[in-house]
């Protein structure tokens, strides 16, 4: 913005502008490195870091009285647990389509959302369902069974006691 | 045949083009008067932008000293978008219930990304707000600037001052812990004393503007989880919307008053202009560039030779954006070294003490233990109420945009500040070691103890020094600057026994450490 | 503008560095964050996140777990730090209750400090490791606790049977035969919970009489009902947490609650101790305690010396040994109760809450050492601690030959208003069948005395009252005041001990005054006064009757 002494000046003549202005420049260029920085981290600050909802991990005891095929649902998760002669698996009741709760029912499962229907394990039957229902992994830990909803397993792996 | 299928290439080729050039006609309508490199593109760009015309194009050299504003309105400004940005983002975490709401804070505290940082910015940009808002009316006052034609923004900014106060005050309560729990009883208590003049007077069964005060404040008769929505709603929503209401009036009344208030000999006070400013506008001298019929004020031009005016697009804004990342750097910094505070969960039974408010309302907090109408309510009313009618009163011309300008000046303010603190620091340490009415009679009349009391005599006497200044000064303005910058004392005095020695019963300690243990 | 250019450039720059740091302090320099890097499992390194344990119902995000991260969720034998150690097997599983129920502290917090609580503005910092069985009174409170000697008895009773040769207990016992034979029987350390079999006594007779040889022929023997009687107190205290009813115990043999209240019963001279686990730490006075600012630091020494922790305290210094202490100390951090949704409330608890179940045994012993033994000592001779009168010796013969049951019970169910002693027949005393129980224990602590049948009419008693005035002035006053009022000996102006005492009780008293107490029969002459004749005693109880209609 300086003006040659002697140049002639006029409101017509625009005021000149330095090519380079290092300075100026470079505080603009920190700030913005400022507020970029900054605004990373605030990007960060709405993806929760734990969530709310309790550990995927649990143990449940089946009820001795749990017949063959008969599903048994723990209070409170989605998962359905299967006992017979092979051993317990454990099926999500996450229907594939968009996520409600499947019903397990004699012949298998069905959504009453949009009406997927699936057979006892977990094949898709009917409905706009894309995939099966997942099997999910069981372990035997001192009699009692513990269920990881976050591990899939390939279908019709069972686990003996 | 062939000639519709030359035609459909020219269609195909021109959406091509026109596809290609999406990017550049973007930008061309995004900044419609091109790159602003040159003074009169950076002109029109200012001017064409719904941020930045807020500014004039052309900024006046001496509102770029930095002694002139301080930057102090750019920094409360500041102060406000940190605020404002940081206050979003912990509302994605923060739940408005009891119980839930501490939960909440500690959970910000401890496992949310970036949550504790976030939370102490918010709380020391609410802080710096306070103080820059607090410094930003002094300098207005101090420089004049309250008188014609800008009365009506002064209003503004007293507005703007309680806003801020009551943004940083309903925030208190948020975190809904034993600190904010208890400063916020004693907050609806103060609301609720007009009681103390009805109940004295009988009136308070047929009367009671205090109860329905306390009733709107807390939608109950406890605080409780009604209290918290009510404070919630007000901190995220109304507040915050009447502040950016009442901020855009300022800003604008700031053009149209005539921009920054400067002294009339201005344009002789000034350095000469170095080689890094331009000269405009000298072969039209008659120009205006107010529509003079509307705006008020005078022109800066007519008749009166070449302008001292310099491109506001990038003088003005790297002044701007400095105050502001500087407000950010102090925010930042005083985050990394204290954390905001949180203690434990707020309990009903067990009050905190001393429950002590945020600390620009300790003054106040002295005041009240007092007499609860008067420092809560009476005081600080007459305090507002003056300073509304300053701006009406002192219709002086001298001085205007000079600091301290005025019959008396710097001299009569020196003079003033040790009487202030004097005077203030007398009373206090006089109640302090003696007591006050109710200890001596202890059977008189509350309504007695209301009107005389340390407090109101404090405001008396500088009342009654201010009439003294204007007699002999002969000026409103001499009266004014005593007055203020009395208050001023009294609440810095005020505000600093009731941070630093005041223990529990209110009782008055030379420091915290002989606190006695409960 | 070249001054704005370098404040903002500067501003900037101090921006950026300080975010920076911010950034690091966040992300890289977290204690959690170390553990979990040196931690690894079967499958190779941890991945490092912070880990919770969630409980909806208590309302609990526990985040101990993101260093404890061997007591995570779903997280086994982790190898590392030594804090990834698993948990020991409890009855509760920590992954699903979480870590603060039982240990208090802060489960939101990610650090160690604030976590363990060791901060300002935390008013539930951890147990110490020691007292770690407190936790259980969070939810819990053992019911039918006896007194440390019964329970040492019964548990004595339960070795000598040799009933650990087949039951575990505690993890001790239950092994097997030699040799491979024998029998193993469930464990019993948690029946006082959850319950057993009450005819489990003729079935191990039954089983023991039908065979010849085996360990059942070699173990179990007929038990007599005294021992069988203990065997009943020990598997009743088996509830998980031996050594929470052991502390509680401790607190039933000093007489803790002839002043406080626990759980609605006790006296009222002192604060109620229902929740007396809870209070936080930094309302409390350090200035006399030494070691950590915590509350079983200051929990001792309160024991230590009631005055000095808490000024003004008439609670005096009950002269307890540093285990007493120690135990007690447990017991009163166990005092939590927090509240809890209903769905949570174990049975013990809702017993007590809902129908009125005691915490304490109910037999004589218990009750008395629990409620009387504080200011009448354990063997009811009486006690007296500095700086306050004297507690009047209630198992002397001489008290017990001339106090019939009926005249003790009365006693006990109204006390000694304007005295220390308050009544006991009201909502936080005892039950009738109870007072009845402590009164038995009386005699027994006595000798079994039985008391004289009296012959005489109530109030026959015919005497002189300014004589008696006289007389009093001169012999009794210097021990019960000028008025009766009480001083080193009890006080005799009291309305209920002259409606309950007969005129032979109060002349029987003077004349043979209370061996092993100050009071000196009258009977005889001592080298420092003469004797009484039978008018002058019948002098002074007319004098004492005239308190009965004064006020």
């Amino acid at each position: 913005m300086t003006v040659k002494a002697g140049e002639p000046k006029s409101r017509l003549d625009p005021e000149p502008v330095p090519r380079r202005d290092f300075l100026g420049l470079a505080a603009l260029w920190a700030m913005a490195g400022a507020f970029l920085f900054s605004l990373a981290g605030m990007l960060r600050l709405p993806k929760a870091a734990v969530l709310s909802s309790p550990a995927k991990k649990f143990s449940v005891n089946l009820p001795d009285a749990l017949a063959d095929g008969e599903a048994f649902v723990p209070p409170g998760r989605a998962v359905a647990l299967f006992r017979d002669g092979e051993g317990v698996h454990a099926v999500s009741l996450i229907c594939t389509h968009l996520g409600c709760v499947v019903k397990p029912g004699p012949e298998g499962f069905e959504c009453p959302c949009h009406g997927s229907r699936f057979k006892s394990d977990g094949e898709v039957v009917a409905g706009p369902a894309p995939r099966a229902l997942p099997w999910i992994k069981v372990s035997s830990k001192g009699g009692a069974w513990v269920v990881d909803e976050d591990v899939k397993v390939p279908a019709g792996t069972k686990e003996k006691a | 045949m062939s000639t519709p299928i030359t035609q459909e290439h020219a269609a195909l080729q021109t959406f091509r083009e026109n596809l290609l050039a999406a990017p550049r006609r973007l930008l061309d309508a995004t900044f419609r008067s091109g790159k602003p490199t040159t003074d009169r593109t950076r002109s029109t760009f200012v001017f064409g932008n719904v941020f930045l015309h807020l500014h004039a194009v052309r900024t006046h050299r001496w509102n770029l000293r930095w002694t002139t504003t301080m930057g102090l309105g750019i920094a409360s400004t500041a102060a406000f978008l940190i605020t404002l940005i940081t206050g979003v983002l912990l509302m994605f975490y923060y739940k408005p219930y009891p119980d839930a709401a501490y939960d909440s804070i500690k959970d910000i505290h401890f496992v949310v990304p970036t949550g504790r940082f976030i939370r102490n910015i918010h709380r020391w940009a609410a802080n710096v707000m306070v103080v820059a808002v607090l410094l930003h009316m002094a300098r207005t006052f101090y420089t004049g600037a309250y008188r014609k034609p800008r009365e009506f923004n002064w209003l503004i900014g007293m507005g703007l001052l309680v806003t801020t106060l009551g943004l940083s005050f309903t925030g208190y309560l948020l975190p809904w812990d034993q600190l904010a729990y208890w400063a916020i009883t004693i907050g609806a208590n103060i609301a609720q004393s007009p009681r103390e003049v009805t109940d004295a007077l009988n009136l308070t069964d047929n009367f009671d503007p205090g109860g329905f005060q306390r009733l709107l404040l807390l939608g109950s008769d406890v605080v409780g989880d009604e209290a918290l929505i009510r404070f919630y709603l007000l901190h995220v929503m109304i507040l915050p919307l009447a502040l950016v209401m009442l901020m855009a009036v300022h800003f604008w009344r700031i053009r149209k008053d005539g921009g920054m208030v400067r002294p009339v000999d201005a344009d002789q006070r000034l350095a000469p202009r170095s080689g890094e400013t331009y000269p405009v506008f000298t072969e039209a001298p008659q120009k205006t560039y107010q529509l003079a019929a509307i705006v008020k004020g005078k022109t800066g031009v007519v008749g009166r030779g070449p302008e001292n005016t310099v491109p506001s697009m990038p003088h003005l804004f790297y002044a701007e954006l400095a105050v502001l990342m500087l407000t950010v750097l102090i925010c930042v910094a005083l985050s990394l070294v204290s954390d905001a505070p949180l203690k434990e969960l707020a309990n009903p039974a067990v009050p905190e003490n001393p429950a002590k408010a945020p600390w620009y309302f300790l003054g106040l907090q002295e005041m009240v233990a007092f007499s609860a109408f008067m420092g809560g309510i009476g005081i600080p009313g007459i305090v507002l109420v003056g300073l509304g009618l300053i701006p009406f009163l002192d219709r002086e011309e001298k001085g205007t945009g000079d600091w301290f300008g005025g019959p008396g000046g710097w001299p009569l303010v020196r003079r003033t500040i040790p009487f202030g603190f004097g005077i203030a620091i007398l009373i206090e340490a006089y109640v302090i070691r003696f007591g006050w009415l109710r200890e001596w009679f202890p059977s008189i009349p509350q309504l007695v103890i209301t009107l005389i009391n340390p407090g109101t005599l404090l405001t008396l006497a500088y009342a009654l020094y201010s009439v003294w200044l204007v007699r002999r000064h002969n000026s409103t303005r001499a009266g004014a600057l005593g007055l203020f910058t009395c208050f001023l004392c009294g609440f810095i005095v005020l505000t600093i026994i009731g941070t630093y020695f005041r223990g529990p019963n209110w009782v008055f300690y030379w420091s915290p450490a002989d606190w006695p243990k409960h | 503008m070249n001054k704005n250019k370098h404040l903002l450039l500067w501003s900037s720059v101090g921006v950026f560095l300080l975010l920076v740091v911010a950034a690091w302090s966040e992300n890289s320099n977290k204690e959690w964050r170390r553990i979990q890097k040196s931690a690894s499992n079967a499958e190779g390194a941890l991945d490092i996140h912070l880990r919770q344990v969630v409980n909806t119902n208590l309302n609990s995000a526990d985040r101990c777990v993101s260093c404890h991260a061997g007591m995570a969720p779903g997280e086994s034998e982790l190898k590392g730090h030594a804090i990834l150690a698993a948990h020991k097997p409890v009855v509760h599983q920590p992954a699903d209750y979480g870590c603060t129920i039982c240990h208090g502290g802060q489960g939101r917090a990610t650090d160690k400090a604030d976590a363990h609580g060791d901060v300002h503005f935390w008013p539930q910092p951890m147990l110490p490791m020691k007292y770690s069985n407190a936790g259980c009174g969070t939810c819990h409170t053992p019911l039918n606790v006896p007194n440390s000697d019964k329970l040492a008895s019964a548990q004595q009773a339960f070795e000598r049977l040799d009933c650990l040769a087949c039951h575990r207990v505690g993890g001790r016992g239950g092994t097997l035969r030699p040799g491979g034979g024998g029998l193993e029987g469930p464990d019993l350390s948690n029946v006082g919970f959850k319950g057993y079999d009450i005819a489990w006594y003729d079935k191990h007779l039954a089983k023991a009489t039908a065979v010849t040889e085996g360990p059942w022929k070699a173990s179990f023997g007929a038990i007599d009902d005294v021992q069988r009687q203990a065997l009943t107190t020990w598997l009743n205290t088996r509830v998980g947490s031996s050594k929470l009813v052991e502390a509680k115990a401790a607190f039933h043999s000093v007489g803790c609650m002839g002043c406080h209240k626990v759980s609605g019963v006790g006296g009222d001279a002192g604060p109620d101790l229902s929740r007396a686990g809870e209070k936080d730490p930094g309302l409390l006075d350090f200035k006399a305690v030494p070691g950590e600012r915590n509350l079983s630091n200051w929990l001792k020494e309160h024991f230590r010396s009631p005055v000095a922790t808490v000024p003004g305290s008439q609670m005096p210094a009950m002269g307890l040994s540093e285990a007493q202490i120690d135990l007690l100390t447990m017991y009163v951090l166990s005092l939590r109760r927090r509240d809890l949704p209903g769905s949570f409330l174990p049975k013990d608890r809702v017993q007590v809450l809902r129908f009125g179940a005691r915490e304490f045994a109910t037999d004589g012993a218990t009750i008395f050492s629990a409620i009387c033994a504080g200011c009448h000592g354990a063997d009811g001779k009486g006690r007296r601690y500095p700086g306050t009168q004297a507690f009047p010796s209630i198992a002397g013969q001489d008290f017990l030959s001339l106090a019939t049951d009926e005249f003790i019970t009365e006693t006990i169910q109204q006390g000694r208003p304007g005295r220390k002693m308050p009544g006991w027949a009201n909502e936080a005393g005892l039950k009738p069948e109870e007072i009845q129980k402590v009164v038995a224990y009386l005699r027994q602590l006595g000798g079994n005395t039985a008391t004289k049948p009296e012959t005489t009419a109530p109030r026959w008693v015919k005497g002189d009252a300014n004589v008696g005035q006289r007389l009093f002035a001169a012999n009794c006053a210097g021990c019960h005041g000028a008025k009766g009022e009480g001083g080193e000996g009890p006080a005799l102006n009291n309305k209920i001990l002259l409606a309950t005492a007969t005129d032979t009780f109060l002349i029987e008293t003077i004349k043979a005054g209370r061996r092993g107490t100050a009071m000196q029969g009258f009977e005889s002459p001592s080298p420092t006064r003469a004797a009484l004749a039978a008018r002058e005693l019948e002098s002074i109880v007319s004098f004492i009757r005239t308190w009965e209609t004064k006020k």
